[in-house]
């Protein structure tokens, strides 16, 4: 089980990333939860919304560099020591996570190169990994 | 040297006419004595009728009967832009203005100017330049030519106007813009020839498909480009999207006008030099002085019979190399390598001269980037830095900084390879970059 995840290159520039959110907005694309990180020149900016496939088009008509990846999505539970469990128990299952940020507090979206090892080893935790349709139906109301 | 092209399957360029045999395929020793004939006239011509040209060789102590053999005209002065802007309008004239038929000149966008006249002797020479680099491409008196260049001042207009009626072509005089209407004259009138820069033969292109306009079955063959250099990717571009035959050609107002060289279809990145109306020399940028045959250097031209405006010795800031040896398309004049860069667009970075033409070809050897980049050069941190931006398509990017910094790594090798300096690469966004047509600005300078 996984979730999408559409990434976008964006130049780090001001306004670059702006232009982005205002065509999701103007499309009726909400976003759940979203990454921005910067290596200076550019940023790979990273969404879950609640319209994967229409916010690609969108993203295509604009011209923009813009792909889907699957990513996890784990749900915590909202108490102590929650996120140190998951990254434990993906550390001991060997398995490395490229990037995380977290959607809603309770809801973090997890890349690693190896979904379903790490799926197992979550849920064999007891931690609760979610999916695109959970998602869509824990969010309502809970927007960002 | 640019990206070969094929030619195209439906011309065999050996079965083209040729307008002047008797000198496109003379021997070379033919073509040097008219050469020398013509150079020592038009030396005694343009010292006794022009006075500056008069006391710069009286200057140097050099007189028109030192003018022995071709090798001779090096002790002849340079001639630059700066010497035709001084004597603005009518300084470099060898006739009085009655004797002038026509009036043209250069676009001015720095400073003055350039103004040149012709008589009615040069614009025969002219036309049959014109007609050769035609018939070079396979237009004939049956073709109907279309002229999308502006008329005007520019040379390029008239210029090639004449040259097509020369051959007995029809001349369709629409002019520059109203893309919509050139596209409607095409297919009314049956034309077979378009004339245009090629930045332009791209937008009509582009304006007829999205009009649903048929280019494949359209009655258009052959385009004849120029007003600006022309990237052999742009040329392989428009040749296929509308199934016609490109070619292009160089001059510059200050020697004459388009039609010093032109295309035949055996060498797509070379052009005939019009050797019995140029004498061509090739010259390190430098100092002036020859460079060996075929190598590259900066190309210096004698016009040899030019009535109104005799100039010596043009400096044309163009690089390039010349050969001399026969061509498959049965030619004997002497063929230039397309111009692709100024001896003023020279970078030179951290002591390696590099060429933004180099930066150009090798971006659009790579799939994954759009055919556009911008240099910027900068000494920031003591040493010279370039920093080149390329564009990615949207196929390049991947969700993994590790990825994209690999990417831009493979680019940062190929430049390397080929400009022997290592560049900063800059991944930039589909569309980041600004479009520009024609003299584009590829590079931002600044060192300090």
């Amino acid at each position: 089980m996984s979730i999408t995840q559409i990434s976008v290159f964006v130049e780090s520039k001001p306004g670059h990333m702006g232009r982005v959110l205002g065509a999701f907005a103007e499309n009726d694309i909400n976003v759940h939860g979203f990454s921005a990180s910067d290596t200076g020149e550019y940023g790979i900016v990273r969404f879950v919304v609640d319209d994967t496939q229409r916010a690609l088009e969108v993203l295509k008509t604009m011209g923009a560099a813009a792909r889907t990846a699957d990513v996890l999505c784990l749900k915590l539970d909202d108490s102590v020591g929650q996120l140190q469990k998951a990254m434990e128990t993906l550390a001991a299952a060997q398995l490395n996570v490229a990037y995380c940020y977290s959607l809603a507090s309770t809801y973090i979206a997890i890349s690693v190169r190896d979904i379903p090892s790490a799926e197992a080893a979550l849920q064999s935790a007891g931690m609760a990994v979610v999916s695109d349709e959970d998602l869509a139906e824990f969010m309502v109301g809970e927007t960002m | 040297m640019g990206t070969p092209m094929p030619t195209p399957d439906k011309i065999d360029f050996t079965k083209l006419p040729i307008y002047k045999p008797e000198v496109e395929c003379a021997s070379r020793e033919r073509i040097r004595a008219i050469q020398l004939a013509r150079l020592i006239q038009q030396v005694e011509y343009t010292y006794a009728r022009v006075p500056w040209y008069r006391s710069q060789m009286d200057e140097m102590g050099v007189s028109p009967a030192d003018i022995k053999t071709l090798e001779d005209v090096r002790l002849l002065p340079f001639t630059d832009k700066a010497a035709l802007r001084e004597t603005f309008p009518f300084g470099m004239f060898a006739t009085p203005l009655d004797e002038i038929v026509e009036l043209h000149s250069s676009s001015g966008t720095t400073g003055k100017p350039i103004v040149v006249g012709y008589t009615k002797e040069d614009m025969d020479v002219w036309s049959e330049c014109i007609a050769r680099l035609a018939q070079m491409a396979g237009v004939t008196a049956a073709d109907r030519v279309q002229m999308a260049f502006g008329y005007g001042m520019f040379t390029g207009g008239f210029g090639l106007h004449y040259g097509v009626q020369r051959i007995g072509g029809t001349m369709i005089p629409a002019g520059a813009g109203n893309t919509e209407r050139h596209i409607q004259m095409i297919e009314d009138y049956g034309t077979t020839v378009l004339i245009a820069t090629p930045s332009y033969a791209m937008h009509i292109c582009e304006v007829g498909e999205s009009m649903g306009f048929d280019w494949a079955s359209s009655t258009l063959q052959v385009g004849l480009f120029g007003g600006e250099p022309c990237p052999p990717g742009l040329k392989t571009e428009i040749e296929s999207r509308m199934h016609i035959t490109c070619t292009d050609n160089y001059g510059l107002t200050e020697v004459m006008g388009p039609g010093v060289s032109g295309e035949c279809l055996a060498h797509r990145d070379q052009q005939h030099i019009a050797e019995d109306h140029f004498l061509w020399e090739v010259v390190d940028p430098e100092t002036g002085e020859p460079v060996a045959e075929g190598e590259m250097g900066e190309l210096v031209l004698t016009p040899l019979d030019k009535k109104g405006i005799p100039v010596l010795r043009y400096r044309t800031h163009d690089l390039t190399r010349v050969v001399t040896d026969k061509c498959e398309c049965g030619r004997t004049l002497a063929r230039m390598q397309k111009v692709r860069s100024r001896c003023d667009d020279m970078l030179i970075i951290r002591g390696t001269n590099v060429f933004p033409s180099q930066v150009e070809d090798v971006i659009s050897e790579i799939d994954l980037l759009a055919p556009h980049y911008h240099i910027v050069v900068d000494n920031e941190t003591g040493l010279d830095r370039m920093t080149v931006e390329v564009e990615i398509k949207p196929e390049a990017f991947s969700d993994s900084y590790e990825e994209m910094k690999g990417f831009a790594g493979e680019v940062r090798d190929k430049l390397r390879s080929v400009l022997l300096v290592t560049p900063v690469v800059k991944l930039v966004e589909p569309g980041g970059l600004t479009r520009t047509m024609g003299k584009a600005k590829h590079v931002d300078d600044l060192r300090k």
